[in-house]
C-alpha cells in the first residue's frame, strides 16, 4: 500500500517534466502538441493521485512520508525535503489536478491560435508542480519553495500578454503583494525555528499541542503565517492584486486565481490547525480577516462591469469564508468549502472565458445578454455554477457554505471574540453572493442583447474541448456537497476523511436539532432573499433603481474596489518611491561627498590623490608604491618588535 | 595540489600576456584551458592536505594554505563562476584582449591565494595583489569616467587595506604568537586584553567593510560598476573580490572573539540598514549597471546581517550566500554586457518589450534574477535564510528589518525585467548566440546545484563555522530551542 500512495509523489515531477519539455522544444512543436503534453502529464498526476487516494483509503496508515535529501544543516539544525502524502494533502493533489487536467483541456480550445501557445502550457505545468510541491511537502521550508513557485507561475501568467504594459503592470503588481506575504512566511518561519527547534510541520503541530494555551509567542506566529495567507489568498489588506490578476488569460484565472493558487492560505492554516488551535487570538485574527474580506468583496462585487472583475471579488469573497471556516475551528469545513469552490468558480470563470471566447475579446457586461440561448452549454452550465454559489439548497456550495455558518454560530474556539457577529456578517454576505451572482448571469445571459448586432451572426458556442469540462464540472458543482452533509443528521464523509490530517482538541457548541436546522432554514432564507432581490432588481424592475443609485456615495466606493488602491497609492507606494529616489540621491551627494571631504585619512588621500590629478596609471603606481611601502614596514617592523 | 589553483591562473596569465598578437581563438582556448583546469583541481580539492612552509625566516611568515572548511568551497565556486567570464571577455573585450585575460587570470590566482591562505601576512599580500589587476582593468579598460572610479575605488581599498596592515602587525607582537599562521595566532590571540581586541578589531573591521562593502563606506561601488567594461565581465571579477565578508569570518571574528563579541551588535546595525537601504536604493536606479550594483550591495548586507548575528546558521549562511551571488551577480553582470551589445546602453528608458525577439535571452535573464532576489531552490536562497534565520536569533526585530529588503528585492526584481522585457517592443535585437548560451550554461547549472543540493558544501562551510562559535560564545551549546511559552 505504501508503494502504491508513494506513486503520487512522481505528480509533481510529470508536470515539471511537461514544463520543461515545451519550455525547451515547445517553439518547435505544432499546437496542439504543447497542450497535449501539457494536459497528459497532469491527467497522469491525477491518475496516479487516484490511486495513491485509494490506496490510503484502503490502508491502515494515514501518512506516508517520503524523504528526498537533505537539504539545510548548520549545528543541531538539519533540514531534509520530503513529502508528506496524509488525507489533507491528497485530497488537494485530487483537486488541483483534477481540476487543473480539464482546465489544460479547456485551453487547448481556448489559447488556439496564440503565439505564446507553447509558452502558456509550460506556465500552467509548472504552476501545477509548484502548487503540488506546496501542499506535499512535509516542511515549511518545502512549503515555501511552492509558495514562491506559485506566485511566479501566477506572475508569469498573469503578464502572459507582456507588450500590454497593463497586463505586466498587474502582474508586477501581483508579484510585489505577494512577496509581502512571502516575507511574512519568511518571518514566521524564523520564530518557528527559535521557538520549536524545527521545521517539520508534524514536529511542530505535536510541540505546539504542548505549549500554553494561548501563549503569545503562538500567537505571533500565528499572525505571522495569517499574513503570509492573507497574500497568497487576496485577503485584506493584501486583497488588491486578485482582481488586477484577471488580466491573465481566463483558464489561468480559473485554475490559478480561483480554484487552487488562492487558497493556499486556507491550506496553510489547516495544515498547521494544532497550533491555531491553540491560540484563540490568531484564530479570531484569521476570522475576522476572513469575515470582512468576503463583506467588503461582495459589496464590491455590485457594481463591476468586468465579467472576470466580479468573478475575481467573489473568489475574494469566498475565500473570506474559507478563512472564517479556519478561524473558528472548523478546519475541515475550510479544505470542503476550498473542494467545492473549486468545482464551482473554475467553471464560472470556464463560462466567462466561453463568453469572452464568442465575443471576440469582450469583457463588460454592460455589452452582453441573452447569450443563454446561443450558448446553449455554457449557458446552462453557468447557471448551475452559479446556484451552487449563490447557496440554493442541494448544490455543492449550499452544504459548504451553511456548514461555515453553523460553526461560526457555533464555535467555542472564539466565543471571546465575537463569533455571532461573524455570523450575522457572513448571513448577510451569502445573501450578497447570491444577488451579484444573479445579476451577474443576468447581466451576461438573460435580459436583452447589448452586444453588437454584427456580432450576433458570428455568436457560437464553443468547442467541445472546451464545453465538455464544462459539463464535467457542472457536474462536479452539484454532486461535490453531498461528500459533507450536515453531520447532525446525515452521514459526513469529508469530515470524518480529513479528521486525523486536522485533528485539534477545538469543540463546538452541541444544538438541539432543531435548532439545527433553523439555521440551515436561515442560510436557506439568505440565499433566497439575495436572488430574489436581484430577480426583482434586474429583471422586473429592469435595474432602474441600480441606475439611480449610480451617484451615490456608497456605489462609488463600490466601483472603486473601497479605495483600497488609491490608499495604498498614496500611503505606500508614493512615499515608498519619493524615498527610494531620495536616498539613491543622498547616497551619491551626501555619504559620497561627505566621505570624501571628511578629515579622516580617507580625505587626506583623497587630496592627495587629486593633487597628482593622475590619470590611471599615476593612481596605479601610486597603489604599487603603497603597497612596496607597507610590506617593507612589515619586514623590518615585525623583526624589530618581536 | 593546494597551490595548483593559484600557479595554473599565474601561468596561463603569463601566457596570456604574450598572446596578443595570436590569432583569437589561441587566446580563447588558453583561457578556457586555464578557467576549466583550475576548476577541475578545485573540485578534488576538499580534503586534500593544504601546504606549510616557512618563508620569511626574519619575520615567521610562511606560506601556508589550506582547502580546508569554506576555503575549498569558495575557490570552487570562484572557480567555476570564472569560466564562463573568461570565455566571454574573451569575444566581447577587443583591444588587447590578451591582457585583459591575463589581469583576469591573476586576479583569479589572488582571489584562491584570498580564500586558501593560513598566514595573515600571505593573505595580506593575496588581499593587495589582487586589487592591482582589479584597478588596471577599471582604470585601461573602463568607461569614459574611469579616472573618478579608479580614484574613488583607490582611495577606499588602500585606506582600508594600510589600516588593516597596522593591526596585522601589531597583532604577533602583541599577543607573543609563535608566527602568523592562523593556528598560531588562534592559541593565543583569543586571550588578548579586552581594549586591544578592539583596536585591532577596529582596524580590521575598516578594511573589510570597505570591501564587503558595508554602509556608509559602499559609495566606490556604484561607480566602479557603472564604470567598468560594458561587458560586465570586468563586474563580475569585482564581485568575486567582495572579500570583505571572508575576512571577517576567516580571521577577524576568530581571532578577536571577544571585541567580535561587542563590535558585532554595531555592525549587525550597519548590515540590516545595509540590506534594506541598497535593495531600496536599487528600485528608483535607471541605469543597468547602477541597479546591479545596488542589489549586490543589498546581497552584501545580507552577508554581514549573517556574520554579525554571531551565530552558527547565520555564519554558515552567509559564506554560502558569499559563494551563491558570485554566480548570482556573476551571471546578472554578463548578461547585462549580452544587452549591452545589442543595445550600446544601460539605460533602461531604452530597453523594453524584448521579450518577443529574444525569448530565450529573456527566460535566462528572469531565471538569475529570480534567483538574486532569493527565489526559494535556486541558489542564493539557503545561504539568505540561514543568515537571516541566524539573525533572528540575535536579534528578532533587525532580522525583520534586513527580511524587509526581500520585498525591495521583489519590486526592483519585476520592474527591471518589464522594463527590459515587457511592455511594448523597441527595436528588435537577436536572441541568445552560441558563445552566449555557452557562457550561461555554467551559470545555470551552478545556480541549480547550489540551489537544490546546499548540504555538501553547507558541512565543509561548517567545520570552519564551529570555531569562531566556539570561540566567540565559549562553552555555549548553541542554543537551537527556546520555547517561549513552555509552562
Amino acid at each position: 500500500m505504501t508503494d502504491l500512495i508513494s506513486l503520487a509523489a512522481f505528480a509533481p515531477l510529470l508536470a515539471l517534466i511537461g514544463a520543461l519539455v515545451n519550455g525547451l522544444f515547445g517553439r518547435a512543436f505544432r499546437e496542439p502538441l504543447p497542450g497535449v503534453i501539457a494536459s497528459l502529464s497532469v491527467g497522469i498526476g491525477f491518475l496516479l493521485s487516484i490511486i495513491a487516494f485509494f490506496a490510503l483509503a484502503a490502508g491502515e496508515e494515514t501518512r506516508v512520508s517520503i524523504t528526498l535529501w537533505p537539504y539545510l544543516q548548520a549545528g543541531s539544525f538539519e533540514l531534509s525535503l520530503g513529502f508528506a502524502l496524509d488525507r489533507l494533502s491528497l485530497l488537494m493533489m485530487l483537486i488541483i489536478t483534477g481540476v487543473g487536467f480539464l482546465i489544460h483541456v479547456y485551453s487547448i480550445g481556448y489559447m488556439h491560435g496564440d503565439e505564446g501557445f507553447s509558452r502558456y502550457f509550460m506556465g500552467l505545468n509548472l504552476f501545477v508542480a509548484a502548487m503540488l510541491l506546496l501542499v506535499m511537502a512535509d516542511s515549511f521550508l518545502l512549503m515555501f519553495v511552492g509558495w514562491e513557485g506559485v506566485g511566479i507561475c501566477s506572475y508569469l501568467l498573469i503578464g502572459f500578454w507582456y507588450r500590454e504594459k497593463l497586463n505586466a503592470d498587474a502582474a508586477r503588481k501581483a508579484f510585489i503583494v505577494n512577496r509581502i506575504g512571502d516575507a511574512g512566511f519568511l518571518l514566521a518561519m524564523f520564530l518557528t525555528v527559535t521557538t520549536f527547534g524545527t521545521l517539520d510541520i508534524q514536529a511542530v503541530n505535536e510541540a505546539a499541542g504542548a505549549l500554553v494555551f494561548g501563549s503569545s509567542v503562538l500567537g505571533v506566529i500565528g499572525l505571522l503565517y495569517l499574513l503570509a495567507a492573507t497574500g497568497k489568498s487576496a485577503q485584506l489588506p493584501l486583497q488588491v492584486w486578485l482582481p488586477d490578476a484577471m488580466a491573465g488569460p481566463t483558464p489561468v484565472s480559473a485554475l490559478i486565481h480561483a480554484a487552487t493558487m488562492v487558497t493556499a492560505g486556507v491550506y496553510l492554516i489547516a495544515r498547521v490547525a494544532p497550533l491555531f488551535a491553540q491560540t484563540p487570538a490568531a484564530s479570531a485574527a484569521v476570522a475576522w480577516v476572513g469575515g470582512l474580506t468576503a463583506l467588503i468583496a461582495a459589496f464590491i462585487a455590485f457594481s463591476q462591469t468586468d465579467i472576470k472583475k466580479i468573478l475575481a471579488y467573489s473568489t475574494i469573497s469566498q475565500l473570506g469564508f474559507m478563512f472564517v471556516a479556519v478561524g473558528v475551528g472548523a478546519y475541515w469545513v475550510g479544505i470542503f468549502h476550498v473542494f467545492t469552490h473549486a468545482f464551482f468558480k473554475a467553471l464560472l470563470f470556464l463560462g466567462a472565458g466561453s463568453v469572452i471566447h464568442a465575443l471576440a475579446g469582450e469583457q463588460d457586461v454592460r455589452r452582453m445578454g441573452g447569450l443563454g440561448k446561443h450558448m446553449r452549454v455554457t449557458g446552462t452550465t453557468s447557471l448551475i455554477a452559479t446556484l451552487a454559489i449563490a447557496g440554493v439548497p442541494l448544490l455543492s456550495g449550499f452544504f459548504s457554505k451553511d456548514a461555515i455558518l453553523a460553526h461560526t454560530a457555533t464555535s467555542e474556539l472564539i466565543a471571546d471574540y465575537g463569533n455571532l457577529v461573524l455570523y450575522a456578517i457572513l448571513l448577510v454576505t451569502a445573501a450578497m453572493t447570491a444577488f451579484y451572482m444573479f445579476r451577474w448571469y443576468h447581466r451576461v445571459f438573460a435580459g436583452e442583447e447589448r452586444f453588437p448586432k454584427k456580432l450576433r451572426d458570428s455568436l457560437h458556442e464553443s468547442p467541445s474541448v472546451m464545453t465538455l469540462p464544462l459539463v464535467i464540472l457542472a457536474v462536479c458543482s452539484v454532486l461535490a456537497g453531498y461528500l459533507g452533509l450536515p453531520e447532525f443528521a446525515f452521514p459526513n464523509w469529508i469530515a470524518h476523511w480529513l479528521e486525523p490530517s486536522v485533528e485539534t482538541p477545538v469543540s463546538f457548541l452541541h444544538l438541539s436539532t432543531s435548532l439545527e436546522w433553523l439555521l440551515i432554514g436561515l442560510s436557506v432564507v439568505a440565499a433566497a432573499v439575495g436572488l430574489g432581490l436581484g430577480y426583482w432588481v434586474y429583471e422586473r424592475n429592469r435595474g432602474r433603481l441600480v441606475a439611480r443609485l449610480e451617484e451615490s456615495m456608497l456605489a462609488r466606493l463600490s466601483r472603486s474596489g473601497f479605495g483600497f488602491d488609491a490608499l495604498y497609492r498614496a500611503v505606500f507606494v508614493e512615499p515608498a518611491e519619493g524615498t527610494a529616489s531620495g536616498l539613491s540621491s543622498v547616497d551619491t551627494d551626501i555619504v559620497d561627498r561627505g566621505l570624501r571631504a571628511g578629515a579622516s585619512p580617507v580625505g587626506l588621500l583623497a587630496r592627495a590623490a587629486a593633487l597628482l590629478q593622475s590619470g590611471y596609471l599615476r593612481a596605479y603606481a601610486l597603489a604599487m608604491l603603497i603597497g612596496v611601502l607597507v610590506f617593507a614596514l612589515i619586514v623590518s617592523l615585525s623583526g624589530v618588535l618581536s | 595540489m593546494t597551490l595548483t589553483v593559484i600557479l595554473i591562473p599565474l601561468i596561463t596569465a603569463l601566457f596570456l600576456f604574450f598572446s596578443e598578437a595570436a590569432d583569437p581563438l589561441v587566446r580563447r582556448f588558453l583561457g578556457l584551458l586555464g578557467t576549466v583546469s583550475t576548476f577541475l583541481v578545485a573540485l578534488y580539492l576538499p580534503g586534500t592536505p593544504g601546504m606549510s612552509s616557512l618563508w620569511l625566516p626574519g619575520v615567521n611568515v610562511y606560506f601556508a594554505l589550506s582547502p580546508d572548511g569554506a576555503s575549498a568551497v569558495l575557490v570552487l565556486v570562484a572557480s567555476l563562476v570564472m569560466i564562463p567570464t573568461a570565455l566571454y571577455a574573451s569575444g566581447r573585450v577587443e583591444r588587447r584582449t590578451g591582457s585583459f585575460l591575463a589581469l583576469l587570470l591573476i586576479m583569479q590566482a589572488g582571489l584562491n591565494g584570498i580564500f586558501l591562505a593560513k598566514d595573515l601576512i600571505l593573505f595580506y599580500l593575496f588581499w593587495e595583489l589582487t586589487l592591482i589587476p582589479s584597478l588596471m582593468m577599471l582604470g585601461i579598460w573602463g568607461g569614459t569616467k574611469r579616472r573618478q572610479a579608479v580614484q574613488k575605488y583607490l582611495i577606499y581599498a588602500v585606506t582600508g587595506s594600510f589600516l588593516m596592515l597596522v593591526g596585522m602587525l601589531a597583532l604577533r607582537p602583541l599577543s607573543g604568537a609563535a608566527s602568523y599562521r592562523l593556528e598560531d595566532l588562534l592559541a593565543v590571540t583569543p586571550a588578548l586584553p579586552a581594549g586591544t581586541q578592539l583596536w585591532i578589531f577596529l582596524l580590521f573591521t575598516l578594511a573589510f567593510a570597505v570591501k564587503l562593502p558595508l554602509w556608509p563606506l559602499h559609495s566606490w561601488l556604484p561607480d566602479f560598476h557603472e564604470q567598468n567594461h560594458p561587458s560586465g565581465v570586468a563586474d563580475v571579477a569585482g564581485t568575486l573580490y567582495k572579500v570583505g565578508g571572508w575576512g571577517f569570518f576567516a580571521w577577524a571574528l576568530p581571532l578577536l572573539p571577544g571585541a567580535a563579541a561587542v563590535v558585532a551588535p554595531v555592525l549587525l546595525v550597519l548590515a540590516a540598514f545595509t540590506a534594506v537601504y541598497a535593495a531600496v536604493i536599487a528600485t528608483s536606479q535607471t541605469n543597468l549597471k547602477r541597479l546591479l550594483a545596488y542589489a549586490s550591495l543589498s546581497h552584501m548586507g545580507l552577508v554581514g546581517v549573517g556574520l554579525f548575528g554571531l551565530h552558527l546558521t547565520g555564519l554558515s549562511g552567509a559564506i554560502y550566500l558569499l559563494a551563491a551571488q558570485m554566480v548570482s551577480t556573476g551571471g546578472l553582470f554578463l548578461l547585462s554586457g549580452m544587452l549591452y551589445e545589442r543595445r550600446k546602453t544601460f539605460e533602461l528608458s531604452e530597453y523594453g518589450g524584448l521579450s518577443r525577439s529574444a525569448p530565450a535571452l529573456a527566460a535566462v535573464t528572469l531565471f538569475v534574477l529570480f534567483t538574486s532576489i532569493g527565489v526559494p531552490g535556486l541558489a542564493n536562497f539557503p545561504g539568505e535564510f540561514m543568515s537571516l534565520l541566524g539573525a533572528f536569533h540575535a536579534s528578532p526585530w533587525l532580522a525583520a528589518l534586513a527580511t524587509l529588503s526581500v520585498i525591495a528585492a521583489g519590486v526592483y526584481g519585476v520592474n527591471l525585467y518589464q522594463r527590459l522585457y515587457q511592455d511594448r517592443e523597441t527595436q528588435p535585437v537577436a536572441d541568445l548566440r552560441e558563445l552566449e548560451l555557452a557562457v550561461l550554461v555554467p551559470i545555470l547549472a551552478g545556480i541549480l546545484w547550489l540551489g537544490l543540493a546546499p548540504g555538501p558544501q553547507l558541512e565543509r562551510i561548517e567545520v570552519q563555522t564551529r570555531i569562531i562559535a566556539q570561540t566567540v560564545q565559549p562553552g555555549e551549546e548553541i542554543p537551537m530551542v527556546t520555547l517561549g511559552g513552555r509552562p
